[in-house]
């Protein structure tokens, strides 16, 4: 054998150490993947005569801490076509997620007795849904919930958090119509936000509550419901630092939306000007939104100045009454359209001071554009905030009026 | 015109590229947030002034190095300062660079496993990293040079690209206020602080006399050579604030590892792309550590009056592997990465402008005598 060939098959014959993988990889299906965690308090869900015996299984001994959290997680199961021949285990097996549950008080021990529980090591990099009962959030803030999730560095920042009214894990339970696993789909509902003014969901994940700690600024949370087998996010849990105080309507939200310039493809509707019972709506394809502080003989005040471009997206009025084509009345539905998101964004803005909270970031603004003002306005912000004037300028232009009239 | 024959020689573009390439390293992922916990809103001026400082010891090192343009350290040092104290500036020099192997290979291992191997020892880890850098440290200067030139070109723009992306999240509100008046006392101490992100420029005292001097002015090359560092510290530095805020970046071990977490690129294969950003990581931080290794062995070569620089970096290769050990507590990180900085500050803030100065002194002396 030539020279030239030796090398040539100790080369290739190399190349087997490239393909032969890690030591320490776990194939895809030895892992169960955790697509959703659901935080109750510990006693919550379990009915009078169950309760201990449920608890005394799922549970362990605990040297340190007391049975503060249930914590409930939906696992993916990968074998969906089940494995037994009864019908039983064949229904069991027809899920695709199964959830399992645990109580204690350190997340990180919960997780890992968990494992008495589940035949394989649980994976936490396709977290989708994090949902916390409201019962837990007026024991504890959101800091020591939190705090496990954003050490590990197996999680996302873009895992979806949500707070339920109602117990975290009957929506972990719950069989979505569009036959994914729940975790999925609630946070697939969130990629919609785009398009719908209802949702929160921009800045309102595990990373941007994250970031709202550090900066002791408050923090913002879908609300997730069920109700009847319907599942809906409606509202938003407002906090102070991580303090839960409330709601927020849809309303306030879709305001919120129009201050902090995250609606991409905004909906507002108005009454028909000319034609009472009938409705008109807008629908948004561009906007330029600035929000500015501003220092005027000491007193603090903000001006909010939007700019809208859009269609008009639908008008519900009588056969043959468009009138679409007619300048003054495409002016007089924009002036009456810019005074719906002036209102809108004056009533989140009213809200928000009333609750004592802040999506808008206006310490953080003050600091940026008025830093030598902020330095002696921020002993008493607290104070100042509910008292800061908002100064609303609103354009909306019509630039079309659909396919057909 | 450089003899590309000859494999110990380079010209100054060469040289700059070296100097950029040795000092863009491990600082990327786990430096900033110990800069930005210093300087606050203002560390990107620090970044931009502490590189103008260093690239003016640069110049001073180049002054000396042009009065012994054949010469390293090792022979001119003692002449200058005495047998001595010579000797005391040569181990000193020896020393920063085997201190901050230890110290980097420590805090790139736990990053590595951290985010990619969480199962292996990181002593295993460090085991295989310090011996690919052992192997590479064995060569002699002309591979050396072209594994810098080539992680230089292909690794660094990867991982430049890479980063790019975390601009997904990317806040520029999150910057202000630029220039705040509280954090103006910060400016100082975040530059000397900043040694450890530019460190690694010392190297050029070594390379001087492997370089041929041609047209290009060598310090408009290392000027470039600064000027690009300058660029991807500052690309950090503001990436990482304006994904993180200054108070995220403080609170976050590896800013630019979680500003890379947060992007998600929803439809594409492509998933944890913090990982990839290691994958390219490692490259960079693998010429800096060789090079580090290579330059005390080549020292002892010369002071020791070796024909051979390996047997050096065999022997520092266990040294440096047990002294990574005895560094993993996060206390004793601290405390040498301190130990380090001050010995780096002291090198190229102390001992670099006063032996220049005893070389003025003693030119003057010589210029006397001719009169």
């Amino acid at each position: 054998m030539s020279k030239i060939n030796l090398l040539l098959s100790c080369s290739l014959f190399s190349l087997c150490l490239l393909i032969s993988g890690c030591w320490d990889r776990i194939e895809m299906e030895e892992r169960h993947f955790v697509l959703a965690a659901g935080i109750d308090l510990a006693d919550e869900g379990l009915k009078p005569n169950q309760g201990p015996d449920v608890t005394r299984t799922e549970t362990f001994v605990q040297p340190h801490g007391g049975k503060r959290y249930r914590l409930s997680l939906q696992i993916l199961n990968l074998k969906p076509d089940g494995g037994g021949d009864d019908g039983d285990s064949k229904k069991d097996g027809d899920k695709k997620s199964y959830v399992i549950s645990n109580t204690g008080q350190s997340f990180l021990e919960m997780t890992r007795d968990l494992l008495g529980q589940d035949n394989k090591d649980l994976w936490w990099e396709h977290l989708q849904t994090i949902i916390i009962s409201e019962a837990v959030l007026k024991e504890t803030g959101l800091k020591p919930i939190f705090d496990w999730f954003l050490r590990d560095h197996e999680m996302r920042w873009r895992v979806r958090v949500f707070v339920t009214p109602g117990e975290a894990r009957p929506l972990l339970e719950y069989q979505p119509p569009s036959g994914d696993p729940g975790g999925i789909f609630f946070a697939g509902i969130m990629q919609n936000h785009r398009k719908d003014m209802h949702l929160a969901g921009m800045r309102t994940d595990l990373g941007w509550a994250s970031q709202a700690l550090d900066n002791d600024a408050d923090i913002f949370l879908p609300r997730l419901e069920l109700k009847d087998k319907v599942v809906k996010v409606n509202g938003t849990a407002a906090f102070n630092k991580d303090k839960f105080v409330g709601y927020l309507d849809d309303y306030a939200i879709k305001g919120t939306k129009f201050i902090n310039a995250t609606e991409k493809s905004a909906v507002v509707t108005i009454d028909s000007p000319d034609y009472p019972g009938g409705i008109c709506a807008f629908e948004l394809f561009r906007h330029d939104t600035r929000l500015r502080p501003h220092i005027k003989d000491g007193q603090v005040y903000f001006t909010l100045d939007i700019s809208l471009i859009g269609n008009m997206g639908e008008m519900q009025e009588p056969v043959n009454s468009d009138k679409t084509s007619d300048p003054k009345y495409i002016r007089k539905l924009e002036v009456l359209f810019a005074e719906e998101v002036k209102d809108s964004a004056l009533y989140a803005w009213r809200t928000m001071q009333a609750m004592h909270v802040d999506p808008f970031h206006l310490n953080a603004k003050l600091e940026a554009y008025e830093t030598e003002a902020w330095e002696k306005l921020k002993d008493k912000w607290d104070e100042i905030y509910p008292t800061v004037p908002l100064v609303v300028s609103v354009n909306v232009t019509i630039r079309g009026s659909g396919e057909h009239k | 015109m450089a003899n590309l024959e000859s494999k110990n020689k380079m010209s100054v573009i060469q040289l700059a590229i070296v100097t950029a390439s040795t000092c863009i390293g491990s600082q990327l992922i786990i430096g900033i947030n110990k800069l930005v916990t210093e300087g606050g809103h203002l560390t990107w001026l620090s970044i931009i002034l502490g590189g103008l400082l260093y690239y003016l010891v640069t110049l001073l090192m180049i002054k000396l190095g042009n009065e012994y343009p054949d010469q390293t350290l090792v022979s001119y040092m003692p002449e200058l300062w005495g047998s001595f104290l010579g000797n005391i500036v040569i181990w000193w020099f020896a020393l920063l660079f085997l201190l901050q192997i230890a110290t980097i290979l420590t805090g790139v291992r736990k990053a590595i496993v951290f985010f990619m191997f969480t199962r292996t020892p990181p002593e295993v880890l460090a085991l295989g990293l310090l011996t690919v850098c052992v192997y590479c440290a064995l060569q002699d200067w002309g591979t050396l040079l072209r594994i810098q030139q080539f992680i230089f070109f292909v690794a660094t723009p990867v991982f430049a690209l890479l980063l790019l992306v975390s601009l997904f999240n990317f806040n520029p509100e999150n910057l202000l206020p630029f220039l705040p008046k509280k954090d103006i006392p910060k400016l100082l101490p975040t530059m000397l602080e900043g040694w450890n992100m530019f460190s690694g420029y010392e190297i050029i005292l070594f390379l001087f006399p492997l370089t041929y001097h041609c047209q290009v002015s060598i310090a408009k090359a290392l000027g470039g050579a600064f000027g690009c560092m300058t660029v991807a510290f500052l690309a950090c530095i503001v990436i990482a604030i304006g994904v993180l805020t200054v108070n995220g970046v403080t609170s976050t071990l590896y800013p630019i590892m979680t500003a890379m977490s947060s992007v998600e690129l929803p439809g594409t294969f492509l998933e944890r792309l913090e990982t990839y950003l290691v994958v390219f990581w490692i490259p960079v931080v693998f010429d800096t550590l060789a090079i580090f290794l290579w330059i005390p062995a080549q020292v002892l070569m010369q002071k020791k009056q070796y024909t051979d620089h390996r047997p050096w970096v065999l022997l520092f290769a266990p040294l440096i592997y047990f002294a990574g050990n005895i560094l993993d507590s996060l206390k004793a990180l601290d405390t040498a990465d301190k130990v380090v900085t001050w010995l780096g500050l002291g090198f190229s803030l102390g001992v670099i402008p006063l032996s220049l100065l005893l070389l003025l002194w003693k030119n003057r002396g010589d210029k006397t005598c001719q009169k």
